[in-house]
């Protein structure tokens, strides 16, 4: 799509560390103005990496990095703006809240920088606190404050300046599961109401879902896919985001036919044809690929499906709460699937549906 | 101690001691030279501590590897070599004196005062605020300065108005530290004020016991106990401002390296600075001692290949008393150190693995002894072993040295290792108590073998700080017991700085040779 102003763009961004590994391997993106963008992934995946080099506090190998007209790092005219001339903001997964400062004077800092009136520092530090509901807590030392209050300081500190874009780097990891829960929401909330752009980083895959306009998923310091949300949970584009996002169980097959963006699929283990209705372009008949199929989109009460009808006989399971989670030993190999009601056993008999399954290709025919 | 402070001759409680120490015009003087000395030393060695940290850490100063060791250097040289060495070097008729004075036509210093004295100390004490404040710079999240940047602040006021004020705990630790080592320190007033009659507390001390007429025993004992007092009290003014400062622990982010500010033009400068200190004041000095030590007279008026000699070697070691100094040395800084390596591992498992009812309070005395000085601990332990029967036995033998030697730097082997012990997580001493152990095989088959290496760091640490010892050695050797340090200071006295320069230069390599071979051999980890 066109650039427009305001929008974040990466382009070909390679940042080499010792040993010559590629911790950032040609990253491409387009993060458009107001969007919440999250890079997601393993640890190691370069994520970080990434958003360093947005912030400039590492210097990639090649790239270039622009937010509207203005670039930030163009390696082939060897510019590099250090960090304190970006005009960005950024939460960090410490916080890092300087301990010798009152929640006043950490958000004073940069706007004392950019010479900001001091009156407007004032009326800008009240509006940023009420914004985070810290009203009132100007004069504590962070110490002084619980975890989710020193989270959102950090938040208020990275705001108040009024950046182009905020950074965050996994600042939701050292909060307990339940206030971080809500910080999801209120974080989202907060992102839409300042029409901020925002890179997020996280390798939590639910909070990447939950809050993001759009998802970077990242392996070995590549993006394999970028999609909103609900297309990387639907339609992952390979085996890897499948498998990292969600719970998937694998197949594999040969194709039969392929007609009106269906394809027919000989299973590898029992021979049986099933229909699958996502496919990628390309898919032609006698390719070896990979059916991906949701753990909670098996239907486990499958006795009077016609078609897509696998046999299996449970393994183990679990309980969870909200459902029962199935190992399923099938001619397929391990299948994995979940249902809310128990399901009586041993042999049972599984519907794929074909609106449920994904055909990738095979990446390693053989392995 | 205590019985000599607070009974005349004829064993009556008094207090008079106390008011003759009060009334004393010369102890006033003494003390004010005191004050004087301790807080300029004080000044300077932070000073210049907290800015190599800095440079050292946080900036592309070229050979920073190499230069954090020279720095550290004066940390394992004894004070008493140290002040040998500025006085051959930068005293009244030494090298460079001459040099600048005589031959170039410049106006020279005055090394035998207070200033003089100071920028010794100074040199001397530069490793302990550089190794608090390298420490504090290692623990603190770069995250603080990262945001700083982000926030819109330049490399340089990221460094003043981030890093320097997180160093504030750190600053404040080796000021107290530094202080309290200065007023306790002997060596450097004794060579170079007692001979112009510039007079601090250690020197008074010193003096007043060694001449040792009964009646000043109830004076030098009226001293010490001040002085403790006074040093206890930092201390625990230490403990007090540093301890609870909880607005610096910061929540632990991912372990990444500090990042380096570039400083451009400057750091050639800036760089040929530093070299400038460390040729000034550590090299040429340590340079000259060896220069000393080979030549029959030192001055840049002959040249000094002409006049090369191995008589102030031959001197030293064909003298029986003199090699038995070297060899009791060893001896006390081998068995010795090893014997107290052992009691400080026994100590800090005690103190922290175990639930020994009085552990607080060991961990206490254990760290104690810093605020005492070393000259205190040798007549404190001289009295004790004269007025309890029985020890008397012990007293001028090596064995009264070692125990006196590992009461005085049990606070450093304890510093050396329980870091370590800090960091072993204690759920692998409830796993192996709930496999079948017992709190002493636990120790043995899991903590200390995990400690190896802290322990011998401690270890190494433990060796070169008993060969350098002196100062509490003094009151309790007699012939047959001395050891390096004592030997050079009666050669002093006697006027004769070849023979003291050869046991320095001694003193020097043998540290030298423990400080390398212990990193090798025993993986002992020495930097900061």
């Amino acid at each position: 799509m066109a650039e427009r102003s305001g929008d974040l763009v990466i382009e070909g961004l390679v940042k080499l560390f010792e040993g010559g590994v590629r911790a950032v391997d040609d990253v491409s993106i387009t993060i458009r103005q107001g969007e919440f963008v999250t890079l997601l992934g393993p640890s190691g995946c370069g994520k970080t990496t990434t958003l360093n080099c947005v912030a400039g506090l590492e210097r990639p190998d090649a790239g270039r990095i622009a937010v509207g007209g203005d670039v930030l790092t163009d390696m082939s005219r060897r510019v590099v703006l250090p960090p304190e001339r970006r005009d960005l903001g950024m939460v960090f997964q410490s916080y890092a809240l300087w301990p010798h400062m009152t929640v006043h004077d950490n958000l004073a800092y940069g706007l004392r920088l950019r010479n900001v009136p001091r009156a407007e520092t004032e009326s800008r530090i009240k509006a940023t606190l009420d914004l985070v509901e810290l009203a009132g807590l100007e004069k504590r030392y962070p110490y002084q404050l619980s975890g989710g209050q020193q989270q959102r300081v950090a938040l208020a500190r990275a705001v108040v300046a009024q950046p182009r874009v905020l950074l965050l780097d996994e600042p939701l990891s050292n909060l307990d599961a339940k206030v971080r829960e809500r910080a999801r929401f209120w974080l989202r909330d907060l992102q839409r109401r300042l029409g901020i752009t925002a890179v997020y980083v996280t390798h939590d895959q639910a909070e990447a879902l939950a809050i993001s306009d759009r998802v970077a998923v990242m392996s070995a310091g590549r993006v394999l896919q970028y999609a909103p949300p609900s297309d990387i949970y639907e339609r992952p584009s390979s085996r890897f985001v499948a498998e990292f996002i969600g719970r998937s169980s694998f197949l594999r097959g040969e194709v039969v036919r392929v007609a009106s963006g269906r394809a027919e699929v000989r299973l590898a283990g029992s021979g049986t044809i099933v229909s699958a209705a996502s496919t990628a372009a390309g898919t032609a008949p006698g390719d070896h690929v990979i059916l991906a199929v949701r753990s909670e989109r098996i239907d486990m009460h499958g006795e009077n499906a016609a078609e897509n009808v696998v046999r299996a006989r449970i393994k183990s399971y679990v309980y969870a709460g909200a459902e029962y989670e199935y190992i399923l030993d099938t001619p397929e190999g391990e299948l994995r699937a979940s249902s809310q009601r128990a399901v009586s056993g041993p042999d049972v008999r599984l519907h794929l549906p074909p609106d449920g399954i994904v055909v990738l290709q095979d990446e390693a025919p053989s392995a | 101690m205590l019985s000599d402070r607070l009974y005349e001759r004829d064993k009556t409680f008094t207090l008079a001691n106390y008011a003759l120490v009060l009334q004393s015009t010369e102890l006033r003087d003494t003390l004010a030279t005191t004050v004087a000395f301790a807080v300029a030393t004080t000044m300077l060695s932070v000073a210049l501590g907290v800015l190599f940290a800095v440079l050292l850490t946080r900036t592309d100063l070229p050979g920073r590897r190499f230069l954090h060791d020279i720095v550290i250097l004066p940390f394992y040289v004894s004070p008493l070599v140290l002040a040998f060495a500025w006085a051959i070097v930068y005293g009244p008729s030494g090298f460079a004196t001459i040099g600048v004075g005589t031959i170039l036509g410049l106006p020279t210093w005055q090394l035998y005062t207070v200033g003089g004295m100071a920028v010794v100390a100074a040199v001397y004490f530069v490793p302990y605020s550089y190794l608090y404040a390298t420490g504090s710079l290692a623990l603190t999240d770069p995250q603080l300065e990262d945001a700083s940047r982000i926030a819109g602040a330049g490399p340089f006021r990221t460094l003043w108005s981030i890093t320097l004020p997180l160093l504030r705990p750190a600053i404040l630790s080796g000021t107290l530290l530094t202080l309290v080592s200065t007023v306790e320190l002997l060596s450097i007033p004794l060579v170079l004020g007692q001979p112009v009659g510039v007079q601090v507390l250690a020197t008074f001390l010193y003096g007043t016991a060694t001449r040792s007429t009964p009646n000043d025993y109830g004076i030098v004992a009226a001293t010490s106990v001040a002085m403790l007092v006074g040093i206890t009290l930092l201390v625990w003014l230490q403990t007090r401002i540093t301890g609870p400062e909880r607005r610096y622990v910061t929540v632990g982010g991912k372990a990444i390296r500090g990042r380096v500010v570039a400083l451009g033009a400057m750091r050639w400068p800036v760089s040929a600075l530093l070299w400038l200190y460390i040729a000034a004041g550590v090299a040429l000095p340590l340079l000259g001692i060896f220069a000393q030590a080979s030549t029959s007279f030192l001055t840049p008026l002959v040249n000094p290949l002409e006049l090369l000699t191995l008589d102030n070697f031959k001197q030293i070691f064909e003298q029986p008393a003199y090699v038995g100094s070297i060899r009791n040395s060893l001896i006390i800084a081998t068995v010795g150190g090893l014997l107290a390596t052992v009691f400080i591992a026994f100590a800090v498992l005690v103190t922290n693995r175990s639930d020994f009812p009085l552990r607080g309070a060991l961990a206490y005395v254990a760290l104690y002894p810093r605020a005492i000085p070393g000259i205190i601990v040798g007549i404190g332990f001289l009295w004790t072993m004269l007025l309890i029967p029985g020890l008397g036995g012990i007293r001028n033998t090596l064995i009264a040295l070692t125990v006196a030697f590992t009461v005085r730097f049990l606070p450093i082997g304890f510093g050396a290792v329980m870091p370590s012990v800090l960091r072993i997580s204690g759920e692998l001493d409830r796993a192996s108590r709930v496999a079948g152990a017992s709190w002493l095989t636990t120790m043995r088959a899991i903590l200390v073998p995990l400690l190896r290496p802290a322990l011998a760091s401690a270890f190494v640490l433990l060796f070169v700080s008993f060969l350098k010892e002196y100062a509490s050695a003094l009151f309790l050797v007699a012939g047959g017991s001395e050891v390096i340090g004592t030997t050079m200071i009666e050669f002093w006295r006697q006027g004769n700085s070849g023979p003291v320069a050869a046991l320095a230069a001694t003193q020097l390599v043998l540290t030298l040779v423990a400080i390398v071979v212990g990193q090798r051999l025993l993986g002992a980890r020495l930097r900061g």
